[in-house]
């Protein structure tokens, strides 16, 4: 019993063009997406280089179980030195990229160098017959859709694409890495975090298509009791809550309730406007308008991802998540989904991270430059990105460069990247994580959504929740799937026919963790920057008048190891 | 005496407890025991019409309950889980 062999790692030189092709170190058979990325980057790119230079190196790697037969196991990680941040960055994504690079045996595409023309755009083409880097300046400033629909266009019906929009070509630090879903192809997912697309763009690179035309699923060493797990897991997961089925929208109602909501810049957690944009607003347009609920991946049996239509009856965006709805909308006070959709769409287009964009558009309107609740206006800001405006480029570079261009003083950001919707103000736990993770505020490092936590658990729930989520961002497996350590170590016995350990998935996990803060060690980071941002401290919020008073102690525990519990192995992955 | 299980996300209303023993004949008095004991918990699993919300699960043991499910009888040994949505995109 071996599983899958004779894996290879792709090597394109940027500068020459050039491509190499090497075996994939047999000793890094369960490393995978985030934990490989951090592997490679540590070992290969300087942490002190410009982001946007020669020698940042940028990673796609897929899970581990990417490309079997394990449900919703197929997303793929892009990691690099984030131009947003300063320090490493991973960024995760769905759609069918992973599949189809793991299904013709590539555990990694690693991009190195710079054109010495960076007028020029290329591809990078995967498929059976090899790899390959082309001229791509036709598609040159295209917005993702466009650009996928040309792709379409060139490329077999089997094969998928990874492509970023005019902010990743023009280096705006907000940028994202959009990866085609299963049905249009459509570049609706997005490694979106940490403005990893303007590091393929400052590559040259618009995309990546990756087609495996009849490649075979990848075969289990222990087809029996990978067959077994996978049967007992999907029903057990269909007969439990499914907490997911009507998308993550879902959640924006007791998100509200938990003050948890952010309205206008942070400065409440409850909008007013809740009901407009409630998740069930979605579902109900699905009668009227269309759209509906789908799978982003092959084999997904999470099928989170809604598909939404305007009134006219046409294609509007998908997916539209809580984060977007909350950032893009009750952060601007919008009043009105079709409005949210709208700029989600744009986001998409642009290839700009939602979270970031809302953020800085927040910040925007409160410091005075836009009222708040003017979704036209915040159309009509989006849409500058793609033009090149100054104002553009403002709010394309991310909350921390629009509230310093400004003079602004509340910019919520933790180590330049803007928080997410969950708020460390009655999430003091998951405050912990924005603190101590290697990337910067992240709710899918390590989210703990427990206001009831005592402040003696804070560091132990985020370090575990930390391990959990670096594990499961290394597997493939979607963090709404929310599979537990002992589940994801299950599946790697029996793909790969040996016993994987609880000590050995638990390493793996603060292995990458370690990987991460030694490269932002080494990039210049000290405790000095694991702290949340004053607004955080001076802002209070909700009718107990929380806010973050965690103190350094605490938060600093959480990157010490602290002794294994059961909950580790029990806890379940959650983004 | 029943036991309801309060899921992290809502153990801001009971300060951190997660398993509350109540006096309770049925799934709802139960619910609104705790609510008696912990302000503002019952608003966090059932609506203005009194039904669970749509991003709220009961169970009684492994038995998913259903909306005409509330007024079911709890016994003494049951433990009422309440499962609430705990992240999302």
């Amino acid at each position: 019993m071996s599983g899958p062999t004779d894996d290879k790692l792709i090597r394109v030189d940027m500068t020459k063009q050039t491509v190499t092709v090497e075996d994939f170190p047999d000793e890094w058979k369960i490393l995978g997406g985030r934990a490989l990325s951090a592997k490679l980057l540590l070992a290969e790119c300087d942490p002190t280089c410009d982001p946007l230079g020669p020698d940042n190196v940028l990673v796609f790697a897929p899970g581990v179980l990417a490309g079997t037969a394990a449900p919703t196991s197929g997303r793929i990680s892009v990691g690099a030195k984030s131009p947003l941040t300063g320090a490493i960055k991973e960024a995760n994504s769905g759609g069918n990229p992973g599949q189809h690079l793991m299904k013709l045996g590539y555990r990694a595409v690693v991009v190195t160098g710079q054109p010495s023309d960076a007028e020029k755009r290329y591809g990078i083409e995967v498929d059976g017959e090899g790899v390959r880097v082309v001229g791509a300046d036709d598609l040159k400033m295209k917005w993702n859709y466009a650009t996928c629909e040309a792709l379409a266009g060139k490329y077999s019906k089997t094969a998928s694409f990874i492509t970023i929009g005019p902010a990743g070509e023009q280096l705006l630090k907000g940028a994202s890495v959009a990866t085609t879903d299963q049905d249009n192809r459509y570049p609706a997912r997005h490694a979106a975090r940490g403005g990893l697309g303007a590091v393929m763009g400052s590559k040259g690179l618009k995309y990546l298509s990756v087609d495996p035309a009849r490649a075979r699923v990848r075969q289990p060493a222990d087809k029996a009791a990978f067959g077994d797990l996978i049967r007992n897991y999907t029903k057990a997961y269909q007969a439990g809550p499914q907490m997911f089925k009507e998308g993550t929208a879902s959640v924006v109602t007791v998100a509200n309730m938990l003050n948890t909501f952010p309205t206008r810049n942070r400065t409440s957690g409850q909008s007013e406007h809740v009901k407009a944009l409630e998740g069930k607003r979605i579902i109900e347009s699905f009668e009227t308008n269309g759209g509906g609920m789908h799978n982003c991946m092959t084999g997904c049996i999470v099928q989170c991802s809604n598909v939404v239509h305007g009134e006219d009856g046409e294609y509007k965006t998908s997916a539209l998540e809580f984060e977007t709805i909350t950032l893009l909308g009750a952060n601007c006070d919008l009043d009105n989904m079709m409005d949210v959709a709208d700029l989600d769409r744009l986001c998409d287009e642009m290839g700009l991270d939602t979270i970031e964009a809302g953020a800085a558009i927040g910040v925007y309107m409160d410091a005075g430059e836009m009222e708040f609740g003017d979704a036209e206006g915040a159309k009509r800001l989006l849409r500058e990105v793609a033009e090149g405006t100054e104002v553009g480029k403002l709010i394309g570079n991310g909350t921390l460069a629009t509230g310093t261009k400004l003079g602004h003083k509340r910019i919520p950001v933790v180590k330049g990247q803007a928080l997410p919707a969950w708020d460390p103000r009655p999430l003091k736990a998951t405050g912990v994580t924005y603190a101590t993770s290697p990337m910067g505020a992240d709710h899918t490092a390590g989210l703990i959504v427990n206001p009831g936590a005592q402040p003696e658990e804070y560091a132990q729930l985020s370090q575990e929740a930390q391990i959990v989520n670096a594990v499961c961002d290394t597997s493939g497996f979607c963090q709404f799937l929310q599979p537990t350590l002992d589940d994801i170590r299950a599946f790697y016995g029996a793909l790969y026919g040996e016993e994987v350990t609880r000590e050995q998935i638990a390493d793996q996990g603060w292995q990458c963790l370690e990987d991460e803060w030694e490269f932002n060690n080494r990039a210049g980071f000290t405790q000095a920057d694991d702290d949340l941002p004053d607004c955080m401290r001076e802002d209070p919020i909700g009718p107990m008048n929380l806010v973050w008073d965690v103190p350094q102690e605490i938060v600093q525990a959480a990157k010490k190891r602290l002794p294994a519990r059961e909950e580790l192995f029990a806890g379940r992955a959650t983004g | 005496m029943p036991i309801v299980s309060v899921p992290p996300p809502y153990r801001g209303p009971t300060r951190g407890e997660g398993r509350v023993p109540v006096e309770g004949a049925t799934v709802r008095e139960c619910l609104t025991a705790v609510d008696v004991k912990y302000p503002g918990f019952a608003a966090l699993v059932l609506d203005a019409e009194g039904a669970p919300h749509g991003f709220v699960k009961l169970f009684v043991g492994e038995r998913a309950l259903t909306q005409d499910d509330l007024d079911d009888p709890l016994l003494p040994d049951d433990e009422l889980t309440v499962i609430a949505s705990i992240g999302g995109g």
